[in-house]
């Protein structure tokens, strides 16, 4: 063992969907000026783990590690590609670049 | 002008010499509502009365323009509001007796900061919550980036404002007309991209989706989460060759210069904030 | 630079007042926001090993300019999250006054003057013992806890200049502040202080040693287990959290460790070490010594 604390892979992949869900991974609806019956906020770590019954360090640890593994790698790729795009669009082009062949849907 | 208003007044005036932008006061209970026992100012400091709320600019107009994304990747956030809030830490600690210090906002757990400096902000009506990735935005100024001051002496607390500042109007007509915004439709959620919304019949934000974990991807492209992905690629390579390969690929050696330079560790991506209408006039020189 | 400057710089003054230069220079580390600030001599560091000593560094050496201050403020200490004082080390703002400090003893005096980098040399090893000069500079003595003390202010970060300009030398100071009044009754009462109680070499902390007749003796310190709690999430833990995964051999587990909360936040810090040093503070937390933190 590597001496700190971590959890175990099948226990992470139990619970990592429902962690990150309840979580503030996905913000839906959290401005502050919606009524607060249409408001949503992610649970802490605290809340996540007394609503699933689990340590809230293993909370913390799932959350974390399922953070980071929401997305693949090729993700960060596509990233620099997606900046490389809209920056130099909008250099040319001003705002309007966004609006290029978009209709109402 | 009763004692009260007017050391909030000259804490105001002390952070605005420091270098903040814009200086605004919350109140603690303010917080109650929107975020977890754990989160909130009382949390990180006991008794704590005020919380002062610096904001500043990021890039320059010049930045703005630049069509290479890498520039404002290195250099879009010198956290000079961060500077503002110590002076007045230490100016209140000095000059009243009370405790002061700077609210953590570091990530210490993941993602998770012990408090939301944006939070921080729209409750010291220095701004309201956009569609673009919940970013806040201060009516003149737009994007600004913000640092709080949490403190045991009570001062006057500034309102949250009234008016939200997005969506703009021409967002509004843009909305109707389009189905979309400028922020929308520069990373939409249907296209690979974070964001997802829809303003309702009363101009103001109905629905709104943010997917913070794709845009990680983005506005901290390298540095910590970059360096975790590569490093975990790399360790599971077997073939020697690749992996000398994966370690001096500029990616990786990016993620590590990254890593060691925190300017450049956060703030990488622009492009939902490059096309908001919202401080434009700070975006450009006429 | 000015021109006016440059000829300074380039013309070494001589009739400048010693007495008069010290005066005006601290003046400037106060006002930049420096607690207290004092001279040692550079012949002085007898105690400190070959290559570590002020003239290995700036060759004809005479002085050595020590200020202190950017310690963590009352509502700091208050704080019950360790996390917070983990994340807000403020060494910084001294480190950025010391260089400043540097500059303008060349523009102004013309003599050679260099800032102490605060990072360490080869081997791991200071490029100088900041707090040993602190010591020799008279800005506070030493504590059974580890850190300098000064009698009013406790403890504080420290920056230092070394220049071959013979600033008039403070020494060290005559005045012992550890162990404190109230820490010598302890002992006598419990046979411990607060900091050796809270951090007790024998059970798993840092700290040993005896109050003897008004002083301490036989101290001891435990300094790789006090690296594990000061930098935490920093260089060693990188280097511990890098060589678990590396021994891990099912690369699920091994992403456990690379992506969990450990690995993740001693990324942060390496990234804000500004901000991320000094990852412990539960020996002077407890510490009477300066406790003007306390009384707001």
């Amino acid at each position: 063992m590597s001496g700190f604390f971590f959890v175990e892979p099948e226990v992470y992949r139990r619970y990592k969907d429902q962690v990150l869900e309840l979580s503030n991974s996905v913000q839906i609806n959290v401005q502050e000026h919606l009524p607060r019956e249409h408001r949503r906020r992610g649970l802490s770590d605290r809340e996540i783990a007394e609503r699933l019954g689990l340590e809230e360090r293993v909370v913390r640890e799932i959350r974390v590690v399922a953070e980071r593994d929401r997305y693949g790698l090729d993700e960060w790729q596509k990233a620099i590609e997606f900046k490389d795009r809209a920056c130099r669009a909008y250099a040319k082009e001003g705002a309007s670049y966004v609006f290029e062949g978009r209709r109402k849907r | 002008m009763g004692e009260q208003s007017e050391r909030t007044n000259r804490i105001k005036d002390v952070g605005r010499a420091a270098g903040a932008l814009v200086v605004g006061v919350a109140a603690v209970d303010a917080f109650n509502e929107f975020v977890p026992e754990g989160h909130r100012p009382a949390d990180l400091l006991p008794g704590a009365q005020s919380v002062v709320v610096a904001g500043n600019l990021g890039p320059t107009a010049g930045a703005w323009r630049c069509p290479d994304h890498r520039v404002m990747e290195i250099n879009g956030y010198d956290f000079r509001e961060n500077v503002a809030i110590h002076v007045m830490c230490d100016f209140i600690e000095r000059e009243y007796g009370y405790q002061a210090i700077q609210a953590a906002s570091l990530p210490t757990a993941g993602h998770q900061a012990p408090m939301s400096m944006m939070l921080a902000a729209v409750l010291a009506g220095l701004g309201t919550r956009s569609l673009a990735a919940n970013i806040i935005l201060h009516p003149e100024y737009g994007m600004l980036y913000y640092a709080a001051a949490l403190t045991t002496l009570p001062l006057d607390a500034d309102h949250v404002l009234e008016k939200d500042v997005c969506p703009a109007p021409p967002c509004v007509q843009m909305f109707r007309k389009l189905g979309t915004t400028p922020c929308l439709a520069s990373c939409p959620k249907d296209d690979g991209g974070c964001l997802e919304g829809e303003i309702g019949p009363d101009g103001r934000i109905a629905y709104s989706y943010y997917d913070r974990e794709r845009c990680t991807a983005r506005s901290q492209n390298f540095g910590t989460s970059g360096l975790q992905k590569g490093l975990l690629d790399i360790l599971n390579e077997e073939d020697p060759e690749r992996r000398r390969a994966m370690i001096y690929s500029d990616f990786f050696t990016q993620s590590v210069s990254s890593a060691c330079f925190y300017k450049e560790s956060v703030a990488q991506c622009f492009e939902c904030m490059r096309v908001c209408p919202v401080g434009r006039t700070y975006k450009r020189l006429t | 630079m000015t021109t006016e400057s440059a000829k300074v710089r380039n013309r070494r003054d001589e009739t400048f007042d010693p007495a008069v230069a010290k005066d005006e220079l601290r003046k400037e580390a106060l006002r930049g926001g420096a607690a207290v600030c004092g001279v040692a001599d550079a012949a002085a560091f007898t105690a400190a090993p070959e290559g570590c000593r002020p003239e290995d560094l700036l060759p004809r050496a005479r002085t050595v300019v020590v200020m202190g201050g950017a310690a963590p403020r009352a509502g700091d200490w208050r704080s019950p999250l360790h996390e917070h004082q983990e994340s807000m080390g403020t060494s910084e703002r001294i480190n950025s006054l010391g260089l400043k400090l540097a500059k303008l003893i060349e523009d102004r005096l013309g003599f050679y003057a260099l800032f102490v980098p605060p990072g360490v040399n080869k081997g791991n090893r200071p490029f100088l013992s900041v707090q040993y000069a602190a010591e020799l500079a008279g800005c506070g003595s030493p504590s059974l806890a580890g850190p300098l003390l000064h009698k009013q202010y406790g403890m504080l970060y420290y920056a230092a200049i070394i220049t071959t300009f013979p600033f008039p030398v403070d020494g060290r100071s005559t005045e012992q502040v550890c162990p404190a009044p109230s820490c010598v009754d302890m002992w006598q009462r419990e046979g411990t202080t607060p900091c050796l109680r809270v951090c007790p070499v024998d059970a798993g902390g840092c700290l040993g040693g005896e109050v003897v007749e008004g002083g301490f003796r036989n101290r001891r310190y435990d300094a790789a287990r006090c690296t594990s709690r000061v930098y935490t999430h920093w260089i060693p833990g990188f280097q511990k959290s890098l060589e678990a995964a590396l021994e891990e051999k099912d690369p699920e587990r091994r992403k456990m460790i690379l992506y969990g909360s450990f690995f993740t936040r001693t990324l942060w810090s390496m990234t804000y070490s500004a901000q991320s040093q000094a990852q412990c503070y539960e020996c002077i937390r407890v510490c009477p010594v300066g406790t003007e933190r306390d009384k707001l």
